[in-house]
């Protein structure tokens, strides 16, 4: 099926945080409940706002910042105008990020309740050094209470985030909080490296000198050893930092970005895309209420994507994820043969184990995945 | 400037004199009112201001419309300083005898890759200003084209230029001019053309010293053709030496030659803009306008004579330079290449030495393999395509002509490795050679010798000039020369060392090609051909200047350098091992594909050898030399 024909996707973005991880490039601040409570009004006011999208949603996500820091009450509000205001599918799988310190048996069944499929556990890390130096509160017994619950609770899926690649970190270290999570046996597992983006403040101590990055042979080890340990313990990568016990358990959400199909993404700062045009809301939670509430669109940009800008994003997009990209789709959406306009590059990258190219996809190896940017820099789409 | 503005030149005006009262006063002044003569000198000894300064000193320039170097109206013969293209100019000089006479002085390019050039401008004269540096002393090439006057017959007059540095020893110069080029001391004139001291007399030294032209003004024409340039309206213009007879408007000439054949539409006597008359007599030297369209059709060196009424025999004609060194030359981005042809076009119509002929390369697509006459000669052709082009392009390495003894076809000439036949074909190679000639300070002289020895210089002899100098003449390849030997030689000798060579002949040599392997794939335009003593060296070298020059891939990359099968040279590039950003959500997609898209474009200058990309300053750095490192 063509991806923009398939159902979209829709997020909810929550931009509140008990206080600001210091790598954190997202559009978030610290705000008051009152705050808090006026941005779901707004929320509530933009999904009103879209009278016209037709396409239904099998995905409501709500994403952050915090989005468990909001009362249940608050969430099922955002839910009930969701459904009546915008075509929700019944069965629409349903995320929520939380934080370990908001998860308790309580919260949980609540969350069940509204029909949460998927909790997604931002756990970090299990070595309580490396918690501070991340700036999260909670401390590894936590985190691990945290997983349990929501096991417990009985979410379709389970998932929990990790982050490796401060600078100083050992092997040991990352191979202890990998270990302690495949124990744990959420079914899905997120392993982002760390990024230090500008703007923030590891990206000013950076820029003082004070925090480098991880060299890059060892983060390529990292790399290497979160693949090849969660592949052994059962954990199939389908994208660079994902991974998930069984297919079923893949993000049907978070696919839907890397694959074109549309997404309507509602909150400060949130970018949505239609199969041609993207745009995205202000970024300033309290200019973004402000146009609302004066019945304006809170949009800060849009573009519309022309063939060669969606055949270099598929490329981009599908050389990040296993499945990779199809060929035979790519050929008859844009016209280009890939592996034909790339032959030597192809062979070259075949014969050293980063592609396979299995007739009709040409897919990432682990290796390949590792250097996925790199690789998307060198396919040729034009002459 | 333009020299041939004829419209502006009713607006000169020069010591307060009309234009049309200076071209009335002399139109066609007596055989014996004429001097024709050159200034030989060492490059960067003044010649071109020493030039200037006459030409100032006759009037022919008002001091409003005065430019240094006038000579020199390329671009870049005024930024180096050097003269590239002879040219010629009338000059009228009332002497102190009460005569007016006419003084024709051809200007000479300065440096060895030109000296083709010297010796047609000193075809058309009679007598020649030698120009010794009074800081410097006589240097390589002041011996090499006095030896080149003396072979025309010329009557030299020694200058000794720049006597208003505080460093001038003008004594010495003397001592100079007499042991090493042979020349009374005490004839030679004391100048500082950059200050104007001495012209006077040097006017005065013109006219009593240089002869006057000879030549028989009732015999048929015969006309010596030195120059042509083109000039975008009238097409190409001639510098000529008339020998015997009169060469007029209206006339119908033949190229002895060439048999062509062409009506005389205008002449006159260069005075920085073109000054027409009806008639150049015997002896004196102007230019001819006769309607040829490209300079490719004309001769240099060929003599006219009248269709109708023609001379027996030409005059004395000399070999055509031929080329020497050889590169190819692509543009950087394939869709210039039109823009490139256009270019070369245009050039060569102004400069007959420049030779070539389309070429193509797997790595680098269509362009062109050009001769030279020497390094200056390319380097001064790839300026002006970059410049007056605004063309970006990538060079081969130079090359010498070999000749290649073959089992099965005979003795074949090949400077290009592409054609360079299997070493099992191959009976015998030659390779040009060269008599160096190098002057010296004494104490550098061990450090020339070194530099000769390390450069396969096969004998290698010492004459002692003057005080603390000398001369090391050495025989050596060509190719060796080719490289960075003038660049060493200034830095060995501390800036001292001057050059100068004649061709010699070809000697066998163990050459070999040396191919070089980026990722295990042939990259033809940074294949080269080196003596088997070299061959290792400058193999290593590329492989270190690409292995620095190409960014990491996501492939380790081995760079080697072999000959046949065998590997002398290795580097190794680095693979990328992971670059990829851990997040890709809603909002980082579009930023990340214009990351990827000013990424793309950086790559579309790069060249893809196999599935590797070669930026293209990796092809300018492997001909860079050690010492540019």
């Amino acid at each position: 099926m063509n991806p923009a024909e398939e159902p979209a996707g829709l997020y909810l973005h929550i931009p509140f945080c008990r206080s600001i991880c210091p790598y954190c490039d997202f559009a978030v601040s610290v705000a008051r409940p009152a705050a808090r409570a006026a941005l779901v009004e707004d929320l509530i006011t933009e999904i009103v706002s879209y009278p016209d999208w037709k396409r239904p949603f099998d995905t409501v996500y709500f994403g952050g910042g915090t989005p468990s820091m909001l009362e249940p009450e608050a969430l099922q509000r955002l839910l009930s105008a969701a459904r009546s205001h915008l075509p929700v599918a019944g069965d629409a799988r349903i995320y929520l990020e939380v934080n370990p310190e908001d998860a308790n048996a309580e919260r949980a069944a609540a969350w069940r309740t509204l029909g949460v499929g998927t909790v997604s556990l931002g756990v970090q890390s299990f070595v309580t050094s490396e918690l501070r130096r991340l700036g999260r509160h909670h401390r590894p017994e936590r985190a691990r209470a945290a997983v349990e619950c929501c096991l417990e609770a009985g979410f379709a899926t389970v998932s929990a985030d990790l982050i490796f690649g401060l600078h100083d970190q050992t092997a040991a270290q990352w191979v202890h909080s990998l270990k302690t999570l495949i124990a744990l046996a959420p079914q899905h597992i997120s392993c982002y490296q760390l990024t230090i983006h500008e703007g923030t403040t590891f990206g000013r101590w950076r820029a003082r000198g004070k925090l480098i990055e991880m060299p890059e042979t060892q983060q390529a080890t990292h790399f290497a050893l979160t693949h090849r340990l969660l592949a052994e313990a059962g954990w199939r990568a389908y994208e660079v930092s994902n991974f998930a016990a069984a297919p079923e358990h893949r993000s049907r959400h978070n696919r839907k970005y890397w694959r074109h199909v549309p997404y309507l993404c509602l909150g400060p700062s949130a970018h949505s895309f239609d199969g041609r045009s993207r745009w995205w809301n202000l970024r300033d939670a309290k200019a973004y209420g402000e146009a609302l509430r004066a019945a304006r669109r809170p949009r800060a940009g849009i573009e519309r994507l022309s063939d060669a800008d969606l055949a270099l994003e598929t490329v981009m997009l599908g050389l990040r994820t296993t499945e990779g990209i199809d060929l035979d789709a790519f050929r008859a959406r844009f016209g280009i043969d890939l592996v034909e306009r790339n032959r030597a590059l192809v062979d070259e990258l075949g014969e050293r184990g980063y592609l396979r190219n299995a007739g009709t996809r040409l897919a990432p190896t682990v290796k390949g995945l590792a250097v996925a940017d790199g690789l998307a820099s060198r396919l040729r789409l034009a002459d | 400037m333009s020299l041939t503005d004829s419209a502006s030149c009713r607006q000169l005006v020069d010591n307060g004199r009309s234009t049309a009262a200076r071209a009335n006063r002399n139109p066609n002044p007596t055989v014996k009112h004429i001097r024709n003569f050159c200034i030989i000198a060492h490059i960067d000894h003044g010649k071109s201001t020493l030039a200037d300064r006459l030409i100032q000193a006759c009037g022919a320039v008002g001091a409003r419309e005065f430019r240094d170097q006038v000579l020199d109206d390329m671009e870049i013969e005024r930024e180096r300083g050097i003269t590239i293209k002879s040219n010629s100019v009338s000059l009228s000089y009332r002497a102190k005898d009460g005569v007016e006479y006419q003084l024709n002085l051809i200007d000479t390019p300065g440096h060895v890759d030109f000296s083709h050039e010297v010796r047609r401008s000193l075809m058309a004269c009679d007598g020649a200003i030698i120009i010794v540096d009074a800081t410097q002393g006589v240097e390589a090439q002041t011996v090499a084209n006095l030896y080149l006057a003396l072979e025309h017959d010329l009557d030299l007059l020694p200058v000794i230029n720049k006597i208003d540095l505080p460093a001038a020893d003008i004594e010495r110069a003397r001592e100079e001019i007499d042991a090493d080029l042979g020349l009374d001391p005490f004839a030679a004139i004391p100048v500082s053309a950059k200050n104007g001291t001495g012209i006077e007399d040097l006017l005065e030294g013109i006219v009593a010293h240089l002869p006057a032209p000879t030549g028989d003004h009732a015999a048929p024409l015969r006309a010596l053709v030195f120059d042509a340039q083109y000039d975008h309206y009238r097409g190409v213009v001639l510098a000529c030496r008339v020998r015997d007879g009169v060469l007029a408007t209206g006339q119908r000439v033949r190229f002895m030659h060439t048999g062509h054949e062409y009506e005389v539409h205008e002449v006159g006597y260069n005075r920085l803009r073109r000054a027409k008359v009806d008639a150049l007599p015997a002896g004196s030297v102007g230019y001819v306008i006769t309607g040829i369209k490209t300079i490719r059709d004309v001769s240099i060196g060929d003599t006219l004579t009248l269709a109708g009424q023609p001379a027996a025999q030409p005059l004395a004609s000399y070999q055509a330079a031929r080329p020497v060194v050889f590169s190819s030359i692509y543009p950087m981005s394939s869709d210039q290449y039109d823009d490139l042809i256009a270019a070369m076009e245009k050039l060569a119509l102004n400069d007959a030495s420049l030779v070539y002929q389309k070429d193509s390369s797997a790595a680098l697509g269509f362009g062109f393999r050009c001769g030279f006459l020497g390094l200056l000669h390319l380097d001064v052709v790839q300026e002006r395509l970059k410049r007056e082009f605004d063309l970006a392009l990538i060079l081969s390495a130079p090359s010498v002509l070999y000749r290649v003894h073959t089992k099965s076809d005979g003795i074949k000439e090949i400077d290009n490795p592409s054609y360079w036949p299997d070493p099992t074909e191959i009976e015998q190679i030659e390779e040009p050679y060269i008599k160096a000639s190098i002057l010296v300070p004494e104490k550098h002289m061990g450090a020339a010798i070194t530099l000769c020895r390390n450069n396969r210089a096969a004998t290698i002899a010492t004459n002692y000039l003057a005080r603390g100098r000398l001369e090391v003449v050495a025989e050596m390849p060509l190719a060796e020369v080719l490289f960075d030997f003038y660049d060493r030689l200034k830095s060995v000798t501390r800036g001292y060392g001057s050059l100068d060579y004649e061709a010699l002949d070809y000697r066998p040599g163990q050459i070999v090609k040396v191919e070089i392997l980026v990722n295990r794939e042939k990259v033809d335009a940074l294949a080269f051909l080196a003596h088997t003593e070299k061959a290792r060296t400058r193999a290593l070298h590329y492989c270190d200047q690409l292995a620095k020059c190409i960014p990491r891939h996501q492939f380790k990359i081995p760079v080697q350098g072999v000959i046949g099968g065998a590997v002398i040279s290795r580097a190794t590039i680095n693979a990328f091992r992971k670059d990829v950003t851990a997040k890709c959500y809603g909002g980082d997609i579009t930023r990340k594909r214009k990351l990827l898209e000013k990424q793309k474009r950086g790559k579309a200058r790069m060249k893809l050898v196999g599935s590797v990309e070669i930026p293209q300053d990796a092809f300018v750095a492997v001909l860079r030399t050690d010492q540019d490192r």
